[in-house]
């Protein structure tokens, strides 16, 4: 049986050898002979092989060798094969009995093991197909490898050069990731995760293992003597920057934060401060989840990548690209900002916030909404309750302390210094005078409503009283608060001071009382007071003409008007020295108290003392003409008492006569159109105007403003502006000319009159009482009061004299008349104010002068 | 053999050719036959694998003749 068997196996071998070398493809063409060389070497060659190896190496286990096949299977992705072996197994199985395979396992085994050769040829045969170089130099190098593969295939081998150590020496791509690996792990001293976590720390401002910060070099460095590739080394130093920018910024919030007791730092730089930190803060989120990350090992590159985020260094430039654009920002900001504080700092931070990168421009929004909250807090309150909470000096509106009565115009000013970039100067006026109305309606008014009115302004912009509703980049927001605020106060205000105060009686007052407005109360004073002003100086009481004002104010229309504004009313003595006549001190005061003396200043007050004193000249003079004229009366002149003159003397007296008179009307033409000017071309005309643009006037500074051009037209076209001082001096001299005629004309008339008593009583009187009034007569120390002693031909002589010489006298004083006044009309034309060219229009209407004299 | 051993038998190698060719063995019918014959009389399967790996990369191992000691006759 046994032999049996034997042969069984050696034709059943011999028969295997033939069908095998037949199947071979590369084979020759034509069939297998049975008796070739090569079919008995092969044969030899597998009678060898098989009785080399006689036992099994592991245990015959049908089910274990199925399930390592369905395993296989399924891992190579064929499922369904895998399935549809199991089914086939179950069936082989099942066959038992005569027909069957006895040995199932040894079958499976072999159809493994064949399928693993076959699966291992077929992926060798392509990668010879690939490389055909690589064959032929198999080929050419002979069976060499072909023989130490065969036989060392299933143990180490060497295989060009490359250590082996994986069971399966085709994976290329496994062999390149391991010779990588490997030359990183020779290049580097440090691994990359650790590198990464001490960038890490870098990045918080903390020195790691390797990376420290270097003082002189400003920065954080890798030490040269780790031993790193160069590529890993700029990566790191670039990575580092963003620690280098978090100390600069850390170091900025640190040192504020220390000179914060010393209240060094402002509100500004305190919410400053408070805004880096939170952007720090989010800045360390994102840091804590990087540490974790990075405990996670790296994997190589062979390694499939498992769930948990790694994190290597090139992960973190990506995740750094972000808060290194911050952080520059925040180091540029910190650097800018260091010597800066309140609303210099908003405004250069603002300059910054000017950028087209969305990322940059929403940052820098949200910075400096956080630092101007409190600039804008501050101008709430300033606008709405006139409160300057302002301890740091940071504010653009700086007050000082002054008295009530310079409130408004020194009280509170802007500092251009502190005026943030994105609030326009034309909004700061605003709201420097919305605060500084409210502060004095609350100081100077005593009025209470502006709280109203500011609730009310608020509401209409949409915001409320509260605080922190306005932010940066709602500046038009904050633009029509202010606009609401200030109009609605701006008419409070005024409202106050037109009705409460009653601002337009009192400059219409003052208008009256000062600048002579008043015709009839002028006139009277003028006559009550005339006799004590031509006093010297210090002999006058202001007490008595305080009396006399009293009377003259109730013996005219004045007693009318409203009580208030007569008290103000009052005498003032000027300061004055010897020789000082009563005229030259004497004027009248108005006392306007708080609040109208913002608009009547001191120096307002001055100017208008200047104008009155003018005016008071003016009108002195023309009192004296008029006076002149009344004693000029030619009746009591052409009587017939005067018939029995002599013709002679008749004649002067006449002539005389007449040159009195025609210097009397140059005189009176002169004065009552240098008067009529006066009054109506520059008062009433400046005070129309002036009147006009109160009823437009929108707030207190406009008010001012209105008053100043009103009482600067009344000066400059009044000659008392500096460019015509020179007219002016001739006008006062004009006016000292006339008051000397005037006394002249009274002596003139005196005579006359004297010489018509002397004559009337020479008719008359007998001697006696001719004694009784020589003595009488001589108590007076003017000459012609001594005619009446003398005979007739005594007082037609003296008549004669006294004639000739008052005629001499008076043309003295024409001529120097005639000649100031051709320089005084000269010097009309070159004046620049239109206005005078229309006095001398009037004064020099017929043309008289500019006839007579050249120079016109 | 009486003809269920055949139909067995014959059902027996349809299924192992099935398997094989799962496998993707190469062998076909004939060769797969006679190596489950060789099988069931006690060949080492493993020698059987290696003698097939063997004959199969013939072409090279042909070109020159191997060197080896003499053959030692089947017991």
């Amino acid at each position: 049986m046994e032999e049996e068997d034997q042969q069984k196996v050696s034709d059943l071998i011999k028969e295997l050898v033939l069908r095998l070398l037949s199947q071979n493809p590369t084979s020759n063409p034509h069939p297998i002979d049975r008796n070739s060389s090569e079919f008995r070497n092969s044969l030899r060659y597998a009678v060898r092989i098989l009785s080399s190896r006689m036992t099994p190496s592991i245990t015959p286990d049908a089910s274990a060798i199925a399930e390592t096949i369905k395993r296989r299977l399924a891992t190579q992705g064929k499922s369904s094969q895998a399935l549809t072996f199991a089914e086939l197994y179950t069936k082989f199985t099942s066959k038992t009995g005569p027909g069957g395979v006895n040995n199932k396992w040894a079958v499976l085994y072999l159809l493994k093991i064949l399928a693993e050769d076959r699966k291992a040829a077929k992926t060798q045969f392509d990668s010879s197909v690939l490389l055909p170089n690589l064959a032929l130099n198999d080929a050419q190098t002979g069976i060499n490898s072909r023989v130490s593969r065969s036989l060392g295939s299933k143990d180490k081998g060497w295989k060009n050069g490359v250590l082996l150590v994986s069971k399966d020496p085709e994976n290329r791509r496994e062999i390149a990731f391991r010779e990588f690996v490997n030359l990183v792990k020779e290049e580097n001293e440090v691994c990359e995760e650790v590198l990464v976590r001490d960038v890490l720390y870098a990045c918080q401002g903390i020195d790691g293992k390797y990376v420290k910060f270097d003082k002189n070099a400003d920065g954080y460095i890798l030490s040269d003597l780790v031993k790193i590739p160069r590529a890993t080394r700029i990566m790191v130093r670039k990575l580092s920057e963003l620690g280098w920018l978090f100390r600069k910024v850390k170091g900025y919030i640190s040192e504020s934060m220390d000179r914060f007791p010393a209240e060094d730092v402002g509100t500004v730089g305190q919410a400053f401060c408070a805004a880096l930190q939170d952007e720090l803060s989010e800045y360390y989120k994102l840091l804590a989840v990087l540490e974790a990350q990075s405990m996670n090992p790296i994997p190589l590159v062979s390694e499939k990548v498992s769930s948990d985020n790694y994190l290597s260094l090139r992960r973190l430039s990506v995740w750094f690209a972000e808060p290194m654009v911050k952080m520059r920002l925040m180091a540029v900001l910190v650097d800018k900002c260091r010597v800066l504080r309140g609303g210099a700092m908003a405004g250069a931070i603002h300059l910054h916030a000017q950028h087209g990168d969305p990322l940059v421009h929403e940052f820098m929004r949200r910075l400096l909404r956080r630092v101007c909250s409190p600039l804008f807090e501050m101008v709430r309150s300033w606008v709405l309750e006139g409160e300057l909470e302002d301890i740091f000096a940071e504010f653009f509106v700086v007050g000082q302390p002054v008295k009530a009565e310079s409130l408004w115009r020194d009280g509170y000013r802007l500092h251009a210094g502190m005026l943030p970039s994105f609030i326009s100067q034309s909004l700061a006026q605003r709201i420097l005078r919305t605060g500084k109305s409210i502060n004095f309606l609350r100081v100077c008014c005593e009025d209470r409503g502006w709280a109203d009115a500011a609730t009310e302004a608020a509401a209409a912009a949409g915001t409320t009283t509260r605080r922190g509703d306005l932010g940066y980049g709602e500046t038009n927001a904050l633009e029509s608060l202010v606009d609401e605020a200030a109009k609605r106060i701006d008419k409070h205000l005024l409202g106050v001071m037109y009705k409460q105060y009653k601002f337009k009686e009192h400059c219409l007052a003052i208008k009256r009382y000062l600048l002579l407005g008043q015709g009839d109360f002028v006139q009277y004073l003028m006559d009550i007071v005339g006799p004590e002003l031509s006093e010297p100086a210090n002999t006058i009481s202001t007490f008595k003409l305080a009396g006399l004002l009293e009377t003259a104010i109730r013996s005219s229309n004045a007693q009318y008007d409203d009580h208030d504004i007569l008290d103000r009313l009052r005498v003032k003595m000027m300061p004055h020295g010897t020789g000082d006549r009563g005229w030259d001190v004497f004027s009248l005061e108005y006392d306007a108290r708080v609040p109208l003396d913002t608009v009547f200043t001191e120096s307002v007050m001055a100017r208008y003392l200047r104008i009155f004193n003018f005016l008071w000249k003016l009108r002195r003079v023309e009192h004296a003409l008029i006076g002149a004229w009344k004693t000029m009366k030619p009746n009591c002149i052409t009587s017939h008492s005067f018939t029995k003159l002599q013709g002679a003397v008749k004649l002067q007296l006449l002539s005389t006569l007449r040159r009195c008179q025609v210097l009397w009307d140059d005189m009176n033409h002169f004065v009552t159109n240098l008067q009529y000017y006066i009054m109506f071309e520059v008062l009433e005309v400046s005070w129309s105007n002036f009147s006009s643009e109160m009823d437009v006037a929108k707030d207190l500074d406009d008010l001012l403003a209105a008053h100043e051009k009103y009482l600067h037209s009344i000066v400059e076209k009044s000659l008392l502006g500096e460019r015509s001082q020179t007219l002016c001096k001739s006008l006062f001299v004009l006016f000292d000319l006339i008051l000397r005629f005037r006394s002249h004309a009274d002596r003139l008339y005196e005579g006359i009159q004297e010489l018509q008593a002397s004559r009337t009583m020479e008719s008359s009187l007998s001697s006696r009482e001719k004694s009784k009034l020589l003595r009488l007569s001589s108590d007076k120390a003017s000459e012609p009061g001594s005619w009446i002693s003398d005979g007739r031909k005594a007082l037609t002589q003296r008549a004669g004299d006294f004639f000739r010489s008052m005629g001499q006298e008076l043309d003295a004083v024409a001529k120097e008349y005639s000649s100031l006044l051709e320089g005084f009309l000269s010097q009309l034309p070159v004046q620049q104010h239109v206005d005078l060219k229309f006095l001398l229009f009037r004064l020099d209407f017929t043309e008289f002068y500019s006839r007579s004299g050249p120079g016109l | 053999m009486d003809p269920d051993a055949a139909r067995t038998a014959r059902e027996s190698l349809d299924l192992a050719f099935h398997m094989s060719n799962l496998l993707d063995t190469g062998l076909d019918r004939h060769t797969l036959s006679v190596l489950i014959a060789l099988c069931d009389l006690g060949l080492n399967p493993e020698a059987l694998a290696a003698l097939v790996k063997e004959l199969r990369r013939e072409p090279q191992h042909s070109s020159s003749p191997p060197t080896y000691a003499a053959p030692s006759s089947l017991p």
